[in-house]
C-alpha cells in the first residue's frame, strides 16, 4: 500500500531521481537559485575511511563487494542488468555520488566537432548546441568539482587554467611519451578530477594509492558526495536514499506529478513533485521511463518518438598491454589516464573508418592485481607461473583505445521480463552489437598502440580487442533533438513530450564523442538548471 | 569446506603455485583457511567457489592419486570447459598466495594495502612538455 504522502506541504519544486554525477550538479544549482528540491537516490551515503583500497582484503573486495560490475557486486541498492545480449558489461556505483564514487575521474571535453558529426561526417546526427553553448557550464563545473591539468593542449581549444597542475608523470609515464614523441604522435598529460595538491572542502592531495576506482580513501578524487551535494544541502536541497524509484507519476493530461518509490524500510511511497528531473543514467532513467507507463504515456513516459532506450552507446573500447623489462613501480600513481594522446582524434577518410579515437595511459596495480591479469589474461599457472609474475610486476602498463560511439537504433535498453531488482521491480536488459565502423576504429587503435609499445622497448605485447567490463559510459537512451519525432528532450533537456520533465544524464548524448563523458554531462546538467531557473518560475510553489 | 575438498584444493593449489626458493609449493602453505573465511565475504563468490570445486570433484575423482602430469591434464581440461568455475578457483588462489607475507618478502612487496600510506612520486615536472609544446593547434575547427 502506498502510504499517503500526498497532501500540498510535501509536494517540492524539483524531484531528482538519482544523487550521481548530473543529480548532484543540478541540485546545488537548483537549490542555490531557491528551488525546493528534493532526490531520490537508492543507494546510500558512503564513508570514504571504510574503502577497501585500505582493507588488506583490497583484492578480493575489488571483484565483489567494491566490483564496478553491480552484477558482480549484488548489494541491495544494485539492480541486476542482463547482459546476454551485449558483448560489453555496463559498470556503475548506485548509491549517493553515483558511479562517480567508482570513476577513475579522467575530464577531457568534447571537442567542438563532436558536436558536429553530421555535417563534417554525414554520419549520426548534429547535437542541438554547440561547444560554445557549453563551454562556461565546463569551466563551472571544473571550478566545484577541481581539475588538474594543464593549458596548450594543441589537440584541443585553448581554455581557462585547471584549478591544479597536473598529476605527476612518473617515470614510466616517461617511458610511453618518449615513444609518442618518437613517433611524432600527440601526448598531453589528462585533465582529471584528482587533487594534485589540496582543494575543496576536507579534500586531500592524491597520494598515489593506485586504486582510484575504488572510492578514494584521501577524498582526492571528486565525487559529486564530496563536491555538489555538501553544497545543495547547505542551500536546502533533501536527499532520501535507500528510495527505489518505481515510477515517474502522471495526471491525466500526461504532466509529471511525481514518483511512486520503495522507501530504505521497504514502505511504498509517492513524493509529490511540481516537475521532475532524471538522473539516473542512461540505463537507469531510460529503464525508469520505460517503466512509466500511463494512459497518456502507452509506450513509456516521454517515448512519443520510439526512441527510449534506443540508441545506446558505450565507447567501444579496447587495451593494450606492454610489459617491459625495466622494473618503474608501475603501481604507484592512478591506475588510469595520467596522459593521453588524440593524434587519430578528428576524422581522416583514409583510415577508412569515420571519426576517431583517444589513447589513454594506464598503469597496473599489486602482485594479486598481476597475478589475476590485470587488463590482460591471468598470468599462467604451473611451471612458468614464477616467472611470469617477476616479469610482469612493476613492468606492466597499459594503453586503452577509447573510440567515438555512434548511435544505431538496434543498441538497448529494454525491461527484462523476467529478471527484477531487490524490491520486485523489472530490470533492464541490454542489447548491444560493435559496428563496423568501431571495429575497423579500434584496430587502428591496437595497431598503433602495439607500435607505440614496440618503439617504447616492450617485450610482451598483449591484447584485448574489446574489454567486456567497459561499460561504464552509459549514453544515447534519450538523445536530444530540435524534433520529437526523431528525439525525446530538447536542447535544455525537457522532455518534447512533457514539459515539467527534464532529463540530465548521459541518455540525452546525441552521439559519444571519443572522450570520457562526465563533463559534458555535469555541463549539461548546470545548463537545464540554468533554463529552470530562468524560465520555469512556474515550477515554484 | 568439508576436509576431501581442502585436500583437493591444497593439491590443485601445488600444481598452479610451483614451490620457489625457500617456499613450498602453495597448496602446502596452510592457505584454505583464509581461502575459505575469504570467499565467505561475499555470497555470490562463495556459491561460486563451492559449486567449482564440487564441478572440478565430480569431472575428477582420481585427481589425489594421480600423478603429476595426469593432474595437469586434469587441470587443463577443466580450464577449457568450464572456464567461469576455473577463474573462480584461480583467482582466489592467487590472491590468496599474494596476499602472504612469505611471498611479499620473496617478491619484495611491502604488502601494505594501498591506503592510508599511498605511494610517494616525484612531482609534476613541467620540463616534459618542451616537445609537445611545440606542436600547433590542430583541433577541427566548426
Ligand atoms: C569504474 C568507472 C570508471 C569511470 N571513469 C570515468 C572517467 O574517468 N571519466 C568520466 O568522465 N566518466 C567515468 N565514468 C563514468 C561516470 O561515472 C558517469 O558518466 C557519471 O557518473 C554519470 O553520471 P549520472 O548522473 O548520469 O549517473 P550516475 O553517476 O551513475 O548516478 C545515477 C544515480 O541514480 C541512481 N538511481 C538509478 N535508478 C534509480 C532508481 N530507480 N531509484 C533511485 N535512484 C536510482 C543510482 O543509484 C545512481 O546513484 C566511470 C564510471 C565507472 C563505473
Amino acid at each position: 500500500m502506498t502510504s499517503n504522502h500526498g497532501s500540498k506541504d510535501m509536494t517540492v519544486d524539483v524531484l531528482i531521481i538519482g544523487a550521481g554525477a548530473s543529480g548532484a550538479a543540478a541540485a546545488a544549482s537548483l537549490s542555490e537559485a531557491g528551488f525546493k528540491v528534493k532526490c531520490l537516490e537508492q543507494g546510500f551515503w558512503q564513508d570514504p575511511s571504510k574503502y577497501a583500497s585500505a582493507s588488506a582484503d583490497y583484492d578480493f573486495e575489488m571483484l565483489t563487494n567494491w566490483s564496478v560490475d553491480p552484477n558482480k557486486r549484488q548489494l541491495d541498492e544494485d539492480y541486476p542488468i542482463n547482459i546476454d545480449n551485449s558483448p560489453v558489461t555496463p559498470v556503475m556505483f548506485n548509491g549517493v555520488g553515483g558511479s562517480t564514487i567508482l570513476w577513475t575521474a579522467h575530464t577531457p571535453r568534447f571537442h567542438p566537432s563532436d558536436f558536429r558529426v553530421k555535417t563534417l561526417d554525414g554520419v549520426a546526427d548534429d547535437w542541438p548546441l554547440t561547444y560554445e553553448d557549453i563551454e562556461d557550464y565546463y569551466d563551472r563545473n571544473d571550478e566545484v568539482m577541481g581539475c588538474s591539468g594543464i593549458n596548450g593542449d594543441p589537440a584541443n581549444p585553448p581554455r581557462k587554467p585547471r584549478q591544479m597542475p597536473p598529476l605527476p608523470i612518473g617515470s614510466d609515464g616517461i617511458r610511453l611519451i618518449n615513444a609518442f614523441e618518437k613517433l611524432d604522435w600527440h601526448w598531453w598529460p589528462s585533465d582529471n578530477y584528482i587533487n594534485s595538491e589540496p582543494y575543496g572542502e576536507g579534500r586531500d592531495a592524491c597520494n598515489f594509492c593506485g586504486h582510484v576506482h575504488m572510492g578514494c580513501f584521501k577524498r582526492a578524487k571528486a565525487s559529486t558526495d564530496l563536491t555538489y551535494w555538501p553544497l545543495a544541502l547547505n542551500n536546502g536541497a533533501v536527499i532520501e536514499t535507500g528510495a527505489r524509484v518505481r515510477r515517474v507519476t502522471t495526471n491525466s493530461s500526461g504532466i509529471a506529478t511525481g514518483a511512486d518509490y520503495v522507501d530504505a524500510k521497504g514502505v511504498e511511497r509517492h513524493q509529490p513533485a511540481r516537475s521532475v528531473v532524471m538522473a539516473a543514467n542512461g540505463i537507469g532513467t531510460a529503464r525508469l521511463l520505460l517503466l512509466s507507463k500511463s494512459d497518456s504515456h502507452p509506450d513509456g513516459l516521454a517515448n512519443s518518438s520510439g526512441l527510449v532506450g534506443k540508441n545506446l552507446m558505450f565507447h567501444p573500447f579496447a587495451m593494450i598491454t606492454g610489459v617491459f623489462p625495466e622494473k618503474m613501480k608501475t603501481w604507484q600513481g592512478p591506475l588510469s589516464n595520467f596522459a593521453m594522446s588524440q593524434e587519430f582524434y578528428e576524422t581522416d577518410e583514409s583510415r577508412g573508418f569515420v571519426r576517431g579515437y583517444t589513447y589513454q595511459f594506464q598503469r597496473s596495480l599489486g602482485p594479486g592485481w598481476v597475478a589475476n591479469g590485470g587488463f590482460t589474461n591471468a598470468i599462467p599457472w604451473g611451471d612458468s607461473h614464477h616467472e611470469e609474475l617477476e616479469k610482469r610486476l612493476g613492468s606492466m602498463m597499459a594503453i586503452a583505445v577509447i573510440g567515438d560511439d555512434l548511435p544505431e537504433l538496434h543498441n538497448s535498453v529494454e525491461l527484462d521480463p523476467d529478471l527484477t531488482d531487490s524490491d520486485g521491480v523489472p530490470a533492464p536488459r541490454i542489447n548491444y552489437t560493435l559496428s563496423q565502423n568501431s571495429r575497423d576504429l579500434l584496430d587502428h587503435g591496437i595497431k598503433n598502440a602495439t607500435k607505440v609499445f614496440e618503439t617504447a622497448g616492450a617485450t610482451d605485447i598483449y591484447v584485448d580487442p574489446l574489454m567486456r567490463q567497459s561499460g561504464w559510459h552509459l549514453m544515447g537512451t534519450a538523445r536530444m533533438g530540435e524534433d520529437s519525432s526523431n528525439s525525446v528532450v530538447d536542447k535544455w533537456g525537457q522532455a518534447h513530450d512533457v514539459d515539467n520533465l527534464f532529463i540530465i544524464d548521459g541518455s540525452v548524448f546525441v552521439t559519444g564523442a571519443a572522450v570520457n563523458p562526465t563533463p559534458t554531462i555535469q555541463a549539461l546538467a548546470l545548463r537545464t538548471a540554468d533554463y529552470i531557473i530562468a524560465n520555469r518560475t512556474d515550477l515554484r510553489g | 569446506m568439508a576436509s576431501q575438498h581442502s585436500r583437493l584444493l591444497e593439491a590443485i593449489m601445488d600444481r598452479m603455485i610451483p614451490a620457489v626458493g625457500d617456499l613450498p609449493s602453495a597448496g602446502q602453505m596452510g592457505l584454505i583457511d583464509e581461502i575459505v573465511e575469504l570467499a565467505a565475504k561475499q555470497k555470490r563468490f562463495e556459491d561460486l567457489f563451492h559449486s567449482a570445486i564440487t564441478a572440478f570433484e565430480s569431472k575428477n575423482p582420481d585427481f589425489l592419486t594421480s600423478s603429476e602430469s595426469v593432474q595437469d591434464e586434469n587441470l587443463k581440461t577443466f580450464e577449457l570447459n568450464t572456464p567461469e568455475h576455473f577463474n573462480t578457483i584461480r583467482t582466489i588462489v592467487y590472491i590468496v598466495y599474494y596476499k602472504d607475507s612469505r611471498v611479499h618478502k620473496r617478491i619484495g612487496w611491502d604488502g601494505q594495502p594501498p591506503q592510508p600510506q599511498g605511494y610517494e612520486m616525484d612531482p609534476w615536472d613541467e620540463s616534459v612538455l618542451e616537445n609537445a609544446r611545440k606542436r600547433e593547434p590542430f583541433w577541427r575547427k566548426v
